[in-house]
């Protein structure tokens, strides 16, 4: 297990070498997990091992209040989280633009991460993920307010306990008593957000894998057309649990991507000697 | 890196010993919450103890426990590598023996050269 001091906070992360890569110098992917109930388990138990063996360097990092990583009182602005990330890659000594692969509010912070330092990123996987626009906002603000009722109700807690055990209950008590103790709620909608001019300059390519029933499910197509070059995959049927529940199919549409943008000839650096 | 090469598959016993007291020591860092002791709990642990349910860990956990069988085992190892073929309800409903069958298999396994 990985600690590294990132931005101030002790940051829990995994690496994960690239297993007999082709090149000299493999591509690295960065995964960035969700916000709330999640941490950089939902990517290591399913995507970074394959990743890996596949001859790309992994890494992936709980972010700020999740997993093992430090719960500061505040400091949940979305370019809290993008600075943490620019931390983390230069603690970690990443030089390259990397792909930036991002499971819902993991993929908020990837296209801010890029609209700030556009040289970093080769390329975004968002899966069911939005950027920082108002529209974004508005919906996690009521979001993550309904989450924390919704955590503390005791006709839920009871229901809980009664499908899946008191832990469980337990669990959800504790969780929204950590979210309660931080400004989480407050900041995370407050972005800064992106706007129109902000997104036309995210010129990475980007896919956006969504699930019919997921988050975007009134819009599936609405990040690909805010966006210079960016493409979608749908998985019908599926809702918002897109990376836990169809690993597999992400796993074979992220390998898939990164092989095609390899493929692309590297831009002539003006400049360059 | 090395690591010591283990010519003989260590019996199931050796196995679950191992791996209850690597669940053991996480366990310790939640303070045991609904246990009197490590001793309670180290006797039940045992193959059909679920992870989640029973002992009430988190997937971050077993990202934990992975670091700790590789720390153990050697890179052979790769507990995220055979959870990655897993479907979630298989790793939600994980128990302890599917852990201990894991290690074996992967030990026992004919290791290739530079990998």
């Amino acid at each position: 297990m990985g600690m590294i001091q990132a931005n101030g906070i002790r940051t829990h992360y995994q690496l994960m070498p690239a297993k007999n890569p082709a090149t000299p110098e493999p591509p690295t992917v960065v995964f960035i997990h969700g916000l709330g109930y999640d941490s950089l388990a939902s990517f290591y138990l399913t995507l970074a091992a394959p990743v890996s063996q596949a001859g790309i360097n992994v890494i992936t990092y709980d972010l700020r209040a999740h997993g093992r990583s430090d719960r500061p009182v505040s400091g949940y602005r979305v370019a809290d989280f993008v600075e943490d990330l620019r931390a983390l890659l230069d603690e970690t000594d990443v030089e390259g633009p990397v792909y930036l692969v991002g499971n819902s509010f993991g993929g908020t912070i990837a296209f801010s991460f890029a609209e700030r330092y556009p040289s970093r990123v080769r390329s975004i996987v968002a899966i069911e993920a939005e950027p920082a626009t108002h529209e974004w906002s508005r919906k996690i603000g009521g979001t993550l307010t309904n989450v924390v009722d919704w955590m503390e109700d005791p006709e839920i807690l009871a229901w809980l306990e009664d499908t899946y055990g008191a832990h469980h209950a337990r669990l959800s008590k504790v969780a929204s008593a950590v979210i309660r103790a931080t400004t989480i709620v407050e900041e995370v909608p407050q972005g800064p957000l992106l706007d129109a001019e902000a997104l036309r300059g995210i010129r990475c390519p980007v896919l956006s894998i969504v699930g019919s029933e997921g988050f975007q499910s009134d819009n599936l197509l609405a990040v690909q057309s805010s966006l210079p070059d960016c493409r979608t995959e749908v998985i019908d049927g599926q809702n918002h649990s897109v990376l836990v529940e169809r690993h597999r199919t992400v796993r074979s549409l992220l390998l898939d991507w990164v092989d095609e943008i390899e493929a692309i000839p590297a831009e002539v650096e003006v400049g360059a000697a | 890196m090395t690591t010591t090469p283990i010519t003989e598959v260590p019996s199931q016993e050796a196995v679950l010993e191992e791996i209850s007291s690597m669940l053991l020591r996480v366990l310790d860092q939640y303070g045991l919450d609904g246990f009197d002791d490590t001793g309670e709990i180290a006797g039940k642990i045992t193959l059909d103890t679920t992870f989640h349910d029973e002992l009430g860990l988190e997937s971050i956990d077993l990202v934990t426990v992975g670091s700790m069988l590789t720390d153990r085992y050697g890179e052979q190892v790769n507990l995220a590598a055979f959870l990655a073929d897993l479907d979630i309800d298989d790793v939600i409903g994980m128990r302890v023996g599917l852990l201990v069958d894991f290690v074996r298999t992967a030990l026992s396994r004919p290791r290739l050269a530079g990998s």
